[in-house]
């Protein structure tokens, strides 16, 4: 077991020695700070000022209703006029939760840097290093895997403090993030833990798939530039592929109908007899199919020449 | 005899319908110099690498100390520290810290035989700047380096003198062969380059076509006296003067083409040959003794290089 920590640590060692490692968390960080500026931006054309936040939130409802008088944002308006529970406004807490969607940018670093840790080593020869020690292929695989997990997690982490520290430095501390929502006809003070937990996890489901995706082709076809291309392309293109073939019966089985979580959450499915369940144990399936794909292909095909 | 360091058991390598080694049996003994020669295309890489575990064996077994690369893979490659092809190492890491990634791939390396390996290949100025601005001869000895962090018992260099200049060169082989000679290592050195084989070696394997054609034992001793080759370089005018002389005092007939005069003579008469052309005002411009080379059986026993 220590081995295998000694393989994971070479691996991290490795990846943080490249500078391209760095500037993808540079990026990573300059996204954030690209995103907060806008939010800033957009938040200073309706502020809810102390005297008119009612009129304001008054206002916002007729704009809802003219859409769909049945939004839920029309009942939880309403409830704050009633007990005069003025909007927070963005804060530290609040910009954290909407960076939630960045992660498909998170996915992005992770395919990257996930497509490349294997086929690197061969295009650089050093796999004929790796591969003639006493550590079996296997090991070397799951170390790799094992240091992709890792990086997402590091790199999650970059992208919870780079959402903090500029959250605080565009909206203030000011709340504590919370916000009210109807659920089931009532309204709840939903905490932004909950929520940050909740978004931020259905997304990382996507993220565990696609980078995994692209270490089995990194794995079988040893070439980085093959693997990013189509992880990227098939978490772009997947979801517009299921809504073409919706309603063949074999559609349900398909990875892109089942990957967005999100749609139990809000409701908008995208087949309509999928249930959380079969979408868990359909995502599961697929995700055990790349590894042990991507395992095999490395453990068994021979290390030849160029 | 000690137990082999190296076995290779009825090796074979088939890929697709094609056989690339038909049969490789042979046993390396520590402290051996053991030369893999033969044209490009003959099997080398591929025999190095099934050495190794790179590739997979079609039929056969490569035993090292005694354990099967095949079954006991963790066992057998300990023993070994390896050079495949280039020197290829993480160039945006320095040279300590390549070792040092290594080294924890092995338990039981400690930073002091990180020093001592840097140390044996000379490497002590440079082994904190990056790899991408190492020459190649330094990259040599990083792998090298690399390949001897874990005291192997043997060691496999495929290619070791490629790309080096001269003094690189003699470096290296007089390395590997106080390796061999001080800490029994066995060594397998593979290449192309027949006069650095013959230097370097203390047997070589001829491989054409996947097949061992023949094993030569050097000899790098005077006393076996071989039959060197004697090429005179002197005015044609003087040719029947000399071919006169060297059929009476030695017993030799030499061939004339062109300018040169040629004959074979054993390595002790070399000297009095030389007083007695003198002597008799025979005008020589060069004297050039030319050993029967590898490179002549090489071609003798290689014929024309074809590969199939």
């Amino acid at each position: 077991m220590s081995n295998f920590f000694q393989l994971v640590r070479n691996e991290q060692t490795k990846l943080y020695s490249q500078l391209s490692t760095w500037i993808l968390l540079g990026i990573l960080v300059v996204i954030v700070l690209g995103f907060a500026i806008i939010m800033r931006t957009a938040e200073g054309i309706m502020p809810y000022e102390d005297e008119t936040w009612k009129q304001t939130l008054q206002e916002e409802n007729q704009m809802y209703a003219e859409i769909d008088p049945t939004d839920p944002n029309i009942a939880i308006n309403n409830y704050r006029i009633e007990n005069d529970l003025k909007p927070e406004g963005m804060s530290a807490w609040g910009f954290l939760y909407e960076s939630h969607y960045l992660t498909s940018v998170l996915s992005l670093i992770t395919i990257i840097v996930a497509g490349g840790i294997l086929a690197n080593e061969f295009r650089w020869g050093t796999i004929k290093l790796l591969l003639t020690r006493p550590a079996t292929r296997t090991k070397i695989f799951f170390a790799k895997y094992a240091s992709v997990l890792l990086f997402a997690l590091t790199a999650l982490i970059v992208l919870f403090i780079s959402a903090w520290l500029f959250g605080m430095i565009f909206f203030g501390l000011g709340g504590d993030g919370s916000v009210l929502q109807l659920k089931d006809g009532e309204i709840v003070d939903v905490s932004v833990w909950t929520r940050i937990a909740q978004d931020y996890g259905l997304q990382l489901v996507k993220l565990a798939v696609w980078s995994t995706f692209a270490f089995m082709i990194s794995a079988a076809f040893r070439n980085s530039a093959l693997a990013i291309g189509t992880a990227i392309f098939l978490m772009f293109a997947g979801i517009s592929v299921v809504s073409f073939i919706a309603d063949k019966p074999f559609a349900k089985y398909i990875l892109f109908a089942n990957l967005d979580l999100t749609q139990f959450t809000t409701g908008y499915k995208m087949i309509d007899d999928l249930t959380l369940t079969f979408a868990i144990v359909t995502i599961i399936v697929y995700y055990l199919i790349f590894l042990v794909v991507g395992w095999v292909l490395f453990a068994k095909r021979d290390v030849a020449g160029h | 005899m000690a137990e082999p360091a190296m076995q290779l058991i009825g090796l074979k390598k088939q890929i697709g319908s094609k056989l690339i080694v038909k049969g490789l049996d042979f046993d390396i003994q520590p402290g051996e110099v053991f030369g893999f020669l033969g044209p490009n295309g003959a099997g080398k890489t591929t025999t190095i690498r099934m050495m190794v575990g790179l590739i997979r064996i079609s039929e056969g077994d490569v035993r090292i100390q005694g354990k099967s690369i095949k079954t006991d893979y963790k066992e057998a490659i300990r023993h070994v520290g390896a050079i495949v092809e280039n020197p290829e190492l993480y160039g945006f890491m320095s040279g300590y810290k390549n070792l040092l990634v290594f080294s924890r791939m092995i338990p039981g390396i400690s930073r002091e035989r990180i020093d001592e390996v840097v140390k044996l290949v000379g490497l002590e100025k440079r082994i904190h700047q990056k790899v991408k601005r190492y020459s190649l001869g330094m990259r040599q000895r990083l792998g090298i380096a690399q390949a001897l962090l874990h005291n192997p018992s043997i060691l496999i260099l495929d290619e070791p003198t490629n790309g080096l200049d001269p003094s690189g060169i003699r470096e290296i082989r007089q390395y590997i062969r106080r390796l061999a000679e001080q800490e029994n290592v066995a060594v397998i050195v593979s290449s192309h380059l027949l006069s650095e084989m013959e230097l370097m070696c203390d047997r070589i394997g001829i491989l054409k076509n996947g097949e061992l054609i023949s094993i030569q034992q050097i000899q790098n001793t005077e006393e076996d006296a071989p039959t060197e080759v004697v090429q005179i370089d002197c005015p044609p005018s003087y040719h029947e003067k000399a071919q006169r002389l060297l059929q009476e005092r030695f017993g030799v007939t030499a061939m004339a083409s062109g300018e040169k005069l040629t004959f074979p003579i054993t390595r002790g008469e070399i000297p009095s040959i030389i007083k007695e052309l003198a002597v008799a005002d025979i005008e020589m411009h060069g004297f050039a003794v030319e050993r029967k080379t590898l490179e002549d059986k090489f071609l003798h026993v290689i014929g024309e290089n074809v590969i199939e």
